[in-house]
């Protein structure tokens, strides 16, 4: 059962850190290429702190915090620069973290942290850990989408004018969708730390950022349900092709590709074209 | 052809097929092996990868080991810590490997060790240089270098074999190149280096002018380079085309056809620490050498050679517990002599190898045997 | 003279990232898209230039033959992948390129193998040597192609029928079209040429490594993105001094900030420093 334990465990976490950047992409529409340097910003955090003797715990937390503070500082960049500028510099400001860190041998420097310890509470009891937070997750947004905060969110990514007009302090809610997003994106860092129990810069870098992206643009930006079924599919997908070993990398590159000329909405997208095919059915056989 | 006969014959070739299938399996003692095949790291995986093939196809073409045939079961970690993990997950507990081999890079490897350890399966790293990779345990084992060593033995190849004083670092910034530029600091000294400059750069350059600018003007008499074929086939190409005449010394990331026939007429004369002697009176090497071209259609080199010893190693324990407990595995490896494509193998109490490192240098196009170090308390790799 | 060196140093590298970044810059400036794959088109032409130099003797036809060639996998890689998805979200665009560009390294890896290849026999190893200035002639041609494509470039839409009706279309589709301008057309040629210039930064490094890895393009592929902001998004000639601008920091940056930042952390710093002060880039979108 290790094995399943330790699929279901990355899968927890990857849920985790694709939600996380679905507040912040899908929710509020601010685009970010940067998000894997803050989950990077909580495993080191967490990985550091527990190497130090304290707590499994407080360390999550800490990490957790960490990241949003530094979710913050980019927020207020969010502010002044926009949409495709916005990109870039996310994405800049997640090289310029991992190639601090990549220099400071006391973060680790291109080592990376070694034999950072678990959790304590063994794989399996591990694997629930991550599974409830991931739970508490997936409720979090759904809750946040129903709620005043989530129609605002919405109304900032549909049209940032407009939603100034009408009385909304956007620049508020979008510092919020940043703190909350690159928050939970440390706890999945963290969590992805006390598992693996070895991070190195690379772990945290662009080809990282863009697999989260990806999980969030192929579930359906926004949808809380498509983003987690993409998460939990794309974070497995090298494990379940590893038939096709040397074709596996085309593949995915691939089916980004095509699912984005096909479907551009994702996965949700297309449980709304069958959905709308089966109610037009529904219709037509009535009528 | 009635219905029930129909169904009997079907049972029947089930049957034998599930005997089949059961008695094939049995027949197969399994090594796991994580390797990069599709990623940044994919040349270097292609050739271990396929020093392991070779040496499986040489084992059981011998008559396998215990009398059963050797199997690798291979997945590809794209040299990612995320992947390897799962991956030695799977290995140990669904495909049952007596043993795992990783012919991956460190971050894999170290991540993946940890597995191995808790869950008492020995794991062989073929050349990925960490530390604390065998620091994780009693059942973790390395058989190529240790990076400190390895640098160690640059610092004797310039200041006493080469009598060169003045250095220059051009260290490749990872794991790989700062473990070899500590080894060789740590023994600069005693060899009379003085060390003028150290540059780093990143594994994804390929221009060094600004490096070289700089070179130019410190005016060594030799360059301790870290890097792989990829980088320092570049590299010493522009160096030299630079007019820089210093003595370039490299180590096994250089050893590789390729890294010549990037740059040229320029890699003549360029020396490095290695642990394929190409020079070798060794049969074990020779055969090696030959084989993995023959087989493969490609001149081979140090990575190669070292998944090749990996194997080796491995499957010598086997055969030497006479049974596939991994316990038993774990302690005839540890107990190791054995002659392999590198060189004697045998490990220390941490599970560091113990073998002389090989000097080989560039001549007239090819890697050609130039000295063999084998100061063994120099190499003394470290014991903790 | 280090100074020196460093400074002709940095001029090289800025002008082969500017040739790669035109490209991108000239489809964000009509269409609007971050064109991730383009990097994998650089990276086709470095292959192109290589094998046909390797098959026929001559670099020149080798270039040209790479020029031409991706120039129209360029304009494949429109009609295929952006045309169908131009009303959509930039996301859309944004990860179908980058799956492009993923699938475009693991076919050069999987045809050409994971090693690299090289030229039989480089041309151009000569030196040039004056004083203590050592310039390799690889080096030489390489600001001469860049020079002279990017003067071509400039002419081209300044002196030409074709180049002015494109230069209009950028800046004003409707108006353009509105004055007979074919708009698929244009946009073909877009592609066409900026691939066409990545081409030529492809095989000259090609050259000037001796060496073509499937991974080549992953550098360029988000480095010439924060070039093209740094330039200002769609402004070619912003593009170009941005390029030359990174070129020269990576250049003194890598010896004097070493220790402290990473190479492509440089290059972002730069750009972070300056959208602090500038949010559209160094420039106004041409």
């Amino acid at each position: 059962m290790e094995y399943e334990i330790s699929l279901l465990t990355i899968m927890g976490i990857s849920i985790i850190g694709a939600l996380s950047l679905n507040l912040i992409v899908g929710f509020c529409g601010q685009i970010s290429l940067g998000h894997a340097a803050f989950l990077g910003i909580g495993a080191y955090t967490s990985a550091i702190l527990t190497k130090a003797g304290i707590p499994f715990f407080i360390a999550i937390v800490a990490g957790m915090l960490l990241s949003g503070v530094f979710g913050l500082i980019v927020g207020f960049a969010s502010l002044r620069v926009k949409e495709d500028f916005l990109a870039i510099t996310t994405m800049g400001v997640a090289f310029l973290f991992m190639g601090i860190i990549r220099k400071q041998e006391v973060l680790g420097g291109e080592m990376g942290i070694a034999m950072i310890p678990g959790s304590g509470l063994g794989k399996f009891g591990y694997m629930l850990l991550v599974m409830l937070l991931a739970g508490a997750l997936i409720l979090f947004s759904i809750y946040l989408k129903n709620s005043w905060m989530g129609f605002t969110f919405n109304a900032v990514s549909a049209d940032e004018n407009t939603a100034n007009l009408i009385g909304i302090n956007v620049a508020n809610y979008k510092l919020i969708a940043f703190v909350l997003g690159t928050a939970f994106a440390g706890l999945a860092g963290a969590l992805y730390a006390h598992n693996i129990r070895f991070i190195d810069p690379e772990s945290f870098g662009f080809i990282e950022s863009i697999t989260i992206l990806s999980m969030v643009v192929i579930g359906g930006m926004g949808s809380v349900w498509g983003v987690t079924i993409a998460a939990v599919l794309l974070s497995i997908f090298p494990m379940w092709f590893q038939f096709i070993e040397d074709y596996k990398l085309l593949v995915y590159g691939g089916l980004l590709c095509l699912i984005m000329i096909f479907s551009p909405e994702g996965l949700s997208g297309i449980s709304e074209k069958i959905y709308a095919g089966v109610r037009g059915k529904r219709s037509d056989a009535s009528s | 052809m009635n219905f029930r006969t129909a169904i009997r014959g079907l049972l029947f070739g089930t049957l034998m097929a599930a005997v089949a299938i059961t008695a094939t399996a049995a027949e197969t003692i399994k090594i796991g092996v994580n390797v990069p095949l599709t990623g940044f790291a994919a040349s270097d995986g292609t050739s271990a990868l396929n020093g392991a093939k070779l040496a499986v196809k040489q084992l059981n073409d011998a008559g396998g080991i215990n009398g059963k045939k050797l199997e690798l079961v291979i997945y590809d970690d794209q040299a990612s810590p995320k992947q390897s993990v799962p991956i030695a997950t799977k290995l140990i507990e669904k495909d049952k490997v007596v043993v795992g081999v990783s012919c991956s890079y460190s971050g894999a490897t170290r991540a993946a060790a940890g597995i191995y350890q808790e869950a008492k399966t020995p794991y062989i790293s073929a050349y990925a240089i960490h530390p604390d990779i065998t620091r994780t345990g009693n059942y973790v084992f390395r058989t190529s270098f240790v990076g400190e060593v390895q640098g160690r033995a640059g610092a004797k190849l310039a200041g006493e074999i080469l009598n060169k004083k003045r250095a220059v670092l051009i260290t490749l910034n990872n794991d790989f190149g700062k473990s070899l530029v500590a080894g060789f600091k740590e023994k600069a000294n005693k060899y009379g280096i003085t060390i003028l400059n150290e540059y780093p750069y990143s594994i994804k350059d390929r221009q060094f002018g600004p490096i070289i600018a700089r070179v130019k003007a410190d005016n060594p008499d030799v360059i301790y380079a870290t890097g792989y074929f990829f980088t320092a086939g570049p590299l010493v190409s522009q160096l030299r085309a630079a007019g820089v005449k210093a003595t370039i010394i490299g180590q096994e990331g250089f050893d590789t056809q390729t890294f010549i026939k990037i740059a040229g007429p320029a890699s003549e004369g360029v020396i490095i620490t290695t642990s394929l002697d190409r020079g070798s009176k060794s049969a074990e090497t020779k055969h090696f050498i030959e084989q993995y071209e023959q087989m493969f259609n490609h001149k081979t080199d140090m990575v190669a050679a070292s998944g090749h010893t990996a194997i080796k190693v491995a499957a010598a324990a086997i055969q030497a517990a006479g049974s596939t407990d991994r316990a038993a595995v774990r302690d005839a490896i540890a107990k190791t002599d054995l002659v392999a494509a590198t060189g004697t193998i045998s490990f220390n109490s941490l599970g560091e190898v113990i073998k002389d490192v090989q000097v080989q240098i560039v001549k007239n196009g090819e890697f050609r045997h130039y000295a063999v170090i084998s100061d063994a308390a120099l190499l003394a790799p470290p014991a903790q | 003279m280090l100074f020196f060196d460093l400074l002709v140093q940095g001029l090289i590298q800025g002008g082969i990232y500017s040739l790669i970044a035109i490209g991108l810059t000239l489809v964000y400036g009509l269409l609007r898209i971050l064109h991730v794959s383009h990097a994998g088109l650089y990276t086709l032409g470095g292959y192109i230039a290589l094998l046909v130099t390797n098959l026929t003797g001559s670099f020149t036809l080798g270039m040209i033959v790479s020029m031409v060639g991706v120039g129209l996998a360029g304009m494949v890689i429109y009609r295929l992948i952006y045309q169908p998805i131009l009303n959509k979200p930039p996301f859309v665009a944004l990860i179908a390129s980058i799956g492009m560009f993923i699938a475009m390294e693991e076919i050069y890896r999987i045809i050409f193998g994971p090693y690299g290849i090289t030229f039989v026999d480089p041309p151009l190893q000569g030196t040039f040597t004056v004083a203590n200035i050592y310039l390799r002639h690889s080096e030489i041609a390489a600001i001469v192609l860049a020079v002279s494509l990017i003067t071509a470039l400039s002419l081209f839409t300044r002196y030409t029928r074709i180049g002015i009706a494109w230069r209009a279309t950028v800046t004003d589709p409707e108006m353009a079209q509105s004055f007979g301008v074919d708009v698929i057309k244009v946009r073909y040629l877009n592609f066409f040429i900026g691939s066409a210039m990545a081409a030529g930064a492809g095989g000259m490094v090609a050259l000037l490594n001796n060496l073509v890895e499937p991974t080549m393009g992953s550098v360029p592929s988000y480095k010439a993105l924060a070039i093209i902001v740094l330039g200002g998004l769609g402004n070619v000639k912003g593009t170009v001094i941005a390029a030359l601008i990174i070129g020269i920091s990576e250049a003194f940056g890598t010896i004097y900030l070493g220790d402290f930042l990473d190479r492509d952390s440089i290059a972002f710093a730069l750009l972070i420093l300056v959208l602090m002060f500038k949010p559209t880039g160094l420039f106004v979108r041409g």
